[in-house]
């Protein structure tokens, strides 16, 4: 499903040149829950953010069903993302001056989705993972395991099928940073949603099904 | 998707406050002055009445009159060939101008030869203002006439409170009739209702009154006054024949506005080819005619000769006066509205990250902006009003009542949407042109 060729990221700037990703060659099938892990610095993100088309490689193609993405222009790269990726992120990124169910309903705005499915979307995610008798509230009212629940409601509202998780539990104490996995595993086992990791905890990446390792921009294992 | 975006801006509004006062005083304020400027510029020029139909019309108000005699000049070339001077002498033969005298028009050649020259379908001529002091009860009141023929009334749709303008008829045998404002009524009776049958005495003559209207809005000469008298009651010295000069103005009604042209032309062209009476005084004759905006301009920026140049370059005038008067508060704005949005970085990456295009984001600064503006414009509204009603009581500008109508709203909406969306465009392109990974790391 998701085939990352040779890929290599440099930083430059005027006096330095920072070789961030080193000719990554992966391949994710089609339902895997892979993680990716490595020390602070590694590339983790730059591999994520590119397999999310949100950066570019510097070198090589990352291909999704066999279509090589740096060939769509911006706006089909924007719908490509909107119809086919979720993301989630450590600092969960949600809009506090949105409530909860008009920060889930974000990525439909994007659609040709009536206000009224879009409601119903957005209430069917959160009730996914727990949260439907929060949709009225904001995200200030919120836990940060709740904020993270919100948080994966959006990257599943569009029905993605494939998920990109920036260390969602990395800002969480265990016992919400299982509550989320246990929320990551059940989408990855009953509705097949393809997902890519990463993370510091070793406990975490242990329950998928496959760990990548990386170590100054090359993976080695 | 806009409600999305008008929950949020209305939350981002009310989240920094101490931004949105600063930003919603210089948009009121400027707005407000804005408005101000337009209401004025409508109550002056705008189509109301009595000038609903300003565009159909064509003003000549004023007679050039020169003695051009010839001019020849000697231009002498000197040149230096193979050591000796040499010199050819040019004769250019010209004109120049050796007198020159300009005023309004005597009745008599706007009577006899200006009437039928062009393409019109109708056509008024009327004197220049004259002013008449009546003594009330030890109080010195002066109002101001005009004299005009009947067709003035068909040109210029004054709104009749009562009674009716006088007809060619009227005009004809010299009846000794008025119509006169409601403004003018409640100076002189003390009342402005129940006037049409009163008699007034003014110049020794005593006149009835058979119609009472509602003053024009604009201050302009041709409309303004407090009274109108057919044209056969002025002073008889002014309607002798033969004189060209001389205390009438005309104007011109044609069907459609595009015939204008044709016939500033013609008015030109008669100008150009009337056989001077008394040649050894004059012998060059300039008629103009001009549009209302023109002839409006015409009194901001003179060309003699050139109406259509005091036109453009009192356009000019006006919209640099515009451009520099919005260019500030438009600056600031900007300056306000980058570092708004820029709190805002992780919101625009997340959007983007989940399918949001660069355009998407645009619309939504935008859209925002706008609201901020129409927020702002609202206030501004509600100042003008106010202010414009200050102006009026105070009287500011003499006669000139400014109003606000439809238009004058249209006109705010708009002047609203342009300035919301100059405002926000440079900030939100700027931020929409941010990279995703860039935008969630600012956060």
């Amino acid at each position: 499903m998701i085939h990352v060729n040779n890929v290599s990221k440099v930083y430059r700037t005027s006096t330095v040149e920072t070789l961030a990703l080193n000719s990554i060659n992966l391949e994710v099938p089609k339902g895997e829950f892979l993680s990716i892990m490595g020390p602070s610095g590694c590339g983790k993100s730059t591999l994520l953010n590119i397999i999310g088309l949100l950066d570019e490689p510097s070198d090589g193609v990352v291909k999704i069903d066999d279509q090589a993405i740096a060939d769509y222009n911006s706006k089909r790269m924007s719908s490509f993302r909107n119809e086919r990726l979720g993301f989630i992120f450590q600092s969960f990124h949600l809009i506090n001056d949105l409530s909860v169910i008009d920060n889930v309903e974000l990525p439909l705005l994007y659609r040709k989705v009536s206000a009224k499915e879009r409601r119903r979307l957005a209430e069917e995610a959160l009730l996914q993972v727990g949260l439907k008798n929060r949709m009225r509230h904001f995200p200030s009212q919120l836990s940060g395991g709740q904020k993270q629940r919100v948080a994966i409601a959006r990257a599943i509202v569009g029905r993605p099928d494939i998920l990109l998780a920036d260390e969602p539990t990395g800002n969480l104490d265990s016992v919400m940073g299982n509550e989320i996995m246990d929320i990551l595993l059940r989408l990855n086992q009953e509705e097949g949603t393809t997902i890519v990791m990463v993370t510091h905890d070793e406990s975490m990446a242990r329950k998928t099904h496959r760990l990548v390792r990386l170590f100054d921009g090359s993976q080695v294992q | 998707m806009f409600l999305n975006y008008l929950k949020l801006a209305i939350k981002v509004l009310g989240r920094r406050k101490f931004f949105t006062f600063i930003s919603l005083f210089g948009i009121s304020f400027t707005l407000m002055i804005l408005m101000i400027v337009t209401a004025f510029l409508d109550t002056q020029i705008g189509k109301n009445a009595p000038l609903s139909n300003s565009d159909e019309l064509v003003f000549s108000d004023m007679i050039i009159m020169k003695l051009m005699v010839p001019d020849t000049t000697n231009i002498v070339d000197s040149t230096l060939m193979d050591g000796v001077m040499r010199y050819d002498t040019t004769y250019d033969v010209g004109e120049r101008q050796s007198s020159y005298s300009s005023s309004s028009f005597g009745f008599w050649m706007l009577d006899q030869h200006l009437r039928d020259i062009g393409p019109q379908e109708n056509f008024s001529l009327y004197s220049s203002g004259h002013s008449f002091d009546l003594f009330l009860n030890n109080n010195k009141l002066t109002l101001f006439g005009i004299y005009t023929d009947a067709p003035y009334w068909e040109i210029f749709d004054f709104q009749f409170i009562e009674g009716k303008p006088y007809s060619a008829q009227s005009v004809e045998n010299q009846e000794q009739v008025v119509v006169m404002t409601d403004k003018a009524a409640e100076k002189y009776f003390g009342r402005s209702r129940d006037i049409v049958g009163e008699s007034i005495e003014l110049g020794k003559k005593e006149y009835k009154i058979i119609g009472l209207i509602k003053p024009s809005l604009t201050a302009e000469s041709f409309v303004h006054s407090d009274l109108y008298f057919p044209y056969t009651n002025i002073d008889p010295r002014y309607l002798e024949d033969g004189k060209m000069q001389g205390g009438f103005n005309s104007v011109f009604q044609v069907e459609n506005p595009k015939q204008r042209e044709a016939l500033i032309d013609a008015i030109a062209f008669f100008g150009d080819n009337f056989n001077m009476p008394n040649p050894e005084r004059y012998n060059d004759l300039t008629l103009i005619g001009k549009t209302f905006f023109t002839s409006y301009a015409y009194q901001l920026v003179t060309f003699y000769d050139d109406p259509k140049k005091s036109a453009w370059i009192a356009l000019v005038i006006l919209s640099g006066l515009l451009f520099l008067f919005l260019l500030l508060p438009t600056l600031n704005l900007i300056n306000i509205n980058v570092s708004r949005i820029m709190e805002r970085s992780s919101e625009i990456g997340v959007r983007k990250a989940f399918g949001a295009s660069q355009g998407q984001i645009l619309t939504q600064f935008i859209f925002e902006n706008i609201i901020l503006t129409f927020l702002g414009g609202v206030i501004g509204l509600i100042l003008a009003v106010a202010l414009q009603r200050v102006i009026n009581a105070s009287q500011l500008l003499g006669d000139l009542e400014m109003q606000f109508n439809y238009r004058v709203f249209l006109y705010a909406v708009l002047i609203c949407l342009v300035f919301g969306i100059i405002s926000g465009f440079i900030p939100a392109r700027r931020m929409s042109k941010l990279h995703v990974v860039n935008a969630l790391k600012q956060a």
